[in-house]
């Protein structure tokens, strides 16, 4: 049998965090835009392309992005808002494409294998990038291409607002004159490795034999091989339910206020007990992250009785961060997270009315619902 | 100090109490065991501080004494060495040397002096049973104790007395197991909660017969005895739930099966449920059960049909079908009566001959949809 040609297309929403807060707030168009946590500890999350002209970046520290770009407009993300225009891009792309994967908030990898049959593949892929860009009105770039690798590396370069199709057969040449770090995977490790032997292109890779790379990285070294020459064989895997919902917060002060951190700690169980009941799901698993100043990063988990009640959390999650907690030493983040999902059938309990409770639970989920997920708290989290 | 032992006699002996030994302990002389002489009896002991348990064997011996050695080598050691005398040296410094056929092994012992004292059972009060009573007893229940350290009182098995018998109970909150003994003589009324790792170990040593036990406790610690072997240990310092309160007093729909019938499907169905709530939804219509379950998230789904004698309104009501299958297993009898009432209330399983002296009654919650 003839393996089918294979049309993989990645899309990327441009500066999703940006775009979405330029919809909001118009006079930031055109300007140099930080968007990110706290000026003092936060990351960037994204930035205008106008920032990134100074050096700015996703993931670096806030304190440095203002440094190089001092002039920069600093928003903080309002996160609800994004989640809603991402699955607003996500319906869209729903509705058209055969098969698709949500890769993260504002990336998609869509499957068209097959379809050049009836329609011109590429075409077909403009025309859905500008149903997206009409009805939601954010910028978003896509590359096509024979797989997911190089779909995603020909969106780097289409970007900002553009699209590119590297045909089969020119994978190589495509990726022959782009630097190493194109390459997902290529971190500041790999990359050190990898101009230590000279390289500095992803042509340059191909002119090594494959073993020599091996051994300089291992198995790694043997796919980064593969990946040069455009080779990959991960398929589009369908979007699939949440396998976990979780929570973190960094303080603004590394503090060692065990009240303070418990308070924080029924807060933020709170917060995911409430998700999970608005997916009508139960969780099995419970699990406490601590994280300490010197980013030392230890968790715990254990399993309980499938629930979705915060009293039933909650004891859990005390004993977790009592187990964990080094007593005495200031923490930096504390996360909460609820994972092994089951569908809402409860477990009669002989000396406890489950009942009753849910009912409590559907009660307390509506004023929420209606006033705000804040609206109401356990004494106990409030400061 | 020195004396002649049988190796495989020491290794018999020393297998029931190894299992009192944790993997992880904080005092490294717990990874020992006590080895005494006394007129040429030798007593081991092994304790974790909250339980204890020693055995007593006859050895060659002229003089007495005492000595710590470590668990672990000892028993990969006696597990490798076949049927033979072996010579116990021992010297000041607690240094043991082992002789036998094939040469000689040596390892550090520890001062004696630094092991924990077993609890006295002082101001204890004292019943009697058979051994295969108390075994019943333990086997019967001890599948149904929580393992939720949050709620330390039902981690362990309840023993309620009241004149002239004892009522073992164990719940973990989904489900409870209640067996009564009629026989148990000198019994007063009173209770206490003994952990699940010392009944565990108390299962493995006692024999299915008609022995007299006598079982002692007090405040603190429970006590039993028998022939060569003891064990103490601490009892749970906490308040076992009010759990007769919910005992449904008449739920008016009897259903009667086939015990071994209605495990076999269970079991079957039970493949085909989802892995998470083992979830099967029992259909009662008319003279007919009805069993299936089904995972949506891999399209499996199983259905079988069953004669039953039913004695109510038709009803659907789920249950985790290990449950149903761990506590079918406790019954002995031909058939079971399930009497039921709503599917968001308790079930009861009882079977319908009982032995003489022994009562057991069994409750399981059902698994509400949609709640």
């Amino acid at each position: 049998m003839v393996q089918p040609i294979t049309y993989i297309a990645h899309f990327d929403l441009d500066s999703f965090f940006y775009s979405v807060e330029v919809l909001n707030n118009p006079e930031l168009a055109g300007k140099a835009v930080i968007v990110g946590g706290s000026r003092e500890r936060g990351v960037v999350t994204t930035c205008s392309y106008e920032a990134r002209k100074f050096g700015v970046h996703s993931a670096m520290p806030m304190k440095k992005a203002v440094e190089l770009c001092p002039h920069a407009i600093l928003v903080r993300g309002s996160h609800g808002q994004y989640g809603k225009f991402s699955k607003w891009v996500t319906d869209i792309i729903a509705s058209k494409a055969p098969k698709f994967q949500k890769a993260s908030i504002d990336e998609f990898y869509l499957d068209l294998t097959g379809m050049d049959k009836f329609f011109n593949p590429f075409q077909w892929t403009i025309e859905l990038r500008q149903l997206i860009m009409d009805e939601t009105r954010l910028p978003i770039s896509f590359g096509l291409a024979s797989n997911k690798l190089v779909a995603k590396i020909a969106t780097d370069e289409a970007k900002p607002n553009g699209y590119l199709f590297i045909q089969h057969g020119k994978e190589k040449d495509f990726l022959a004159p782009l630097p190493v770090k194109k390459i997902p995977g290529v971190g500041t490790h790999t990359l050190s490795v990898l101009n230590e032997m000279g390289i500095e292109l992803i042509g340059d890779i191909l002119r090594l034999p494959k073993n020599e790379l091996e051994n300089r990285l291992g198995k790694w070294g043997l796919e980064l091989w593969d990946k040069a020459q455009g080779l990959h064989h991960s398929t589009v895997s369908e979007w699939r339910e949440a396998k976990s919902i979780s929570t973190e917060n960094t303080f603004e002060t590394n503090t060692n206020d065990v009240e303070f951190l418990l308070s924080e700690l029924i807060r933020m169980t709170e917060r995911v007990a409430f998700e999970l009941r608005q997916d009508e799901k139960l969780a099995g698993c419970i699990a406490v992250k601590i994280r300490y100043p010197n980013f030392e990063t230890t968790s715990k988990q254990t399993t309980i009785d499938y629930t979705f009640r915060d009293d039933e959390f909650i004891p859990v999650a005390k004993d977790l961060f009592h187990q964990l907690y080094k007593k005495g030493t200031p923490v930096r983040l504390l996360g909460v997270r609820l994972s092994d999902f089951a569908n809402i059938t409860m477990q009669g309990n002989l000396f406890d009315d489950v009942s009753r409770k849910s009912n409590l639970y559907k009660a307390i989920d509506n004023i929420k619902l209606k006033y705000g997920k804040n609206y109401l708290a356990k004494g106990r989290s409030i400061k | 100090m020195k004396f002649i032992v049988s190796s495989s006699a020491l290794l018999k002996h020393l297998q029931q109490i190894n299992g009192v030994i944790n993997a992880n302990t904080v005092l490294p002389i717990l990874e020992d065991f006590l080895f005494e002489i006394e007129d040429k009896k030798l007593t081991v002991v092994a304790t974790d501080l909250e339980t204890v348990m020693g055995v007593q064997m006859d050895v060659e011996s002229k003089t007495d004494g005492k000595i710590c050695i470590p668990a672990r080598i000892l028993m990969d050691s006696l597990k490798n060495i076949s049927d033979q005398p072996l010579t116990f040296n021992i010297d000041k410094n607690f240094s043991v040397e082992i002789t036998s056929d094939n040469g000689k092994y040596k390892m550090m012992g520890e001062n004696p002096d630094n092991f924990p004292k077993a609890p006295e059972a002082d101001d204890a009060n004292n019943f009697t049973v058979t051994s295969s009573a108390l075994l019943n007893g333990i086997n019967k229940t001890l599948f149904a104790v929580s393992n939720d350290d949050l709620r330390p009182a039902m981690t362990g098995i309840f023993f309620e007395l009241s004149k002239n018998a004892v009522q073992f109970v164990a719940t973990d909150a989904h489900r409870l197991v209640r067996y009564k003994r009629t026989d148990a003589t000198n019994a007063n009324a009173d209770s206490f909660i003994v952990p699940k790792k010392p009944l565990n170990l108390l299962k493995n040593a006692l024999p299915d017969n008609d022995d007299e036990i006598t079982v002692s406790y007090n405040n603190n610690h429970f006590f039993v005895t028998h022939g060569e072997t003891r064990l103490s240990c601490r009892l749970i310092d906490a308040r076992f739930p009010d759990y007769k309160v919910v005992i449904p007093a008449d739920n008016p729909y009897k259903l009667t099966v086939n015990r071994t019938d209605f495990q076999s499907a269970l079991r079957r169905i039970n493949i085909f449920s989802n892995k998470s709530t083992n979830q099967v939804v029992l259909s009662i219509n008319g003279s007919e059960l009805q069993l299936t379950a089904q995972d949506v998230d891999f399209s499996s789904e199983g259905n079988e049909r069953m004669n039953c004698e039913y004695d109510g309104e038709d009803l659907q009501i789920a249950f985790n079908a290990k449950f149903l299958i761990e506590l079918l297993n406790a019954s002995e009898s031909e058939n079971v009566v399930v009497e039921l009432s709503t599917p968001n209330k308790a079930g009861i399983i009882k079977p319908t001959e009982k032995e003489e002296n022994e009562e057991l009654l069994m409750l399981v919650m059902p698994l509400m949809l949609n709640v």
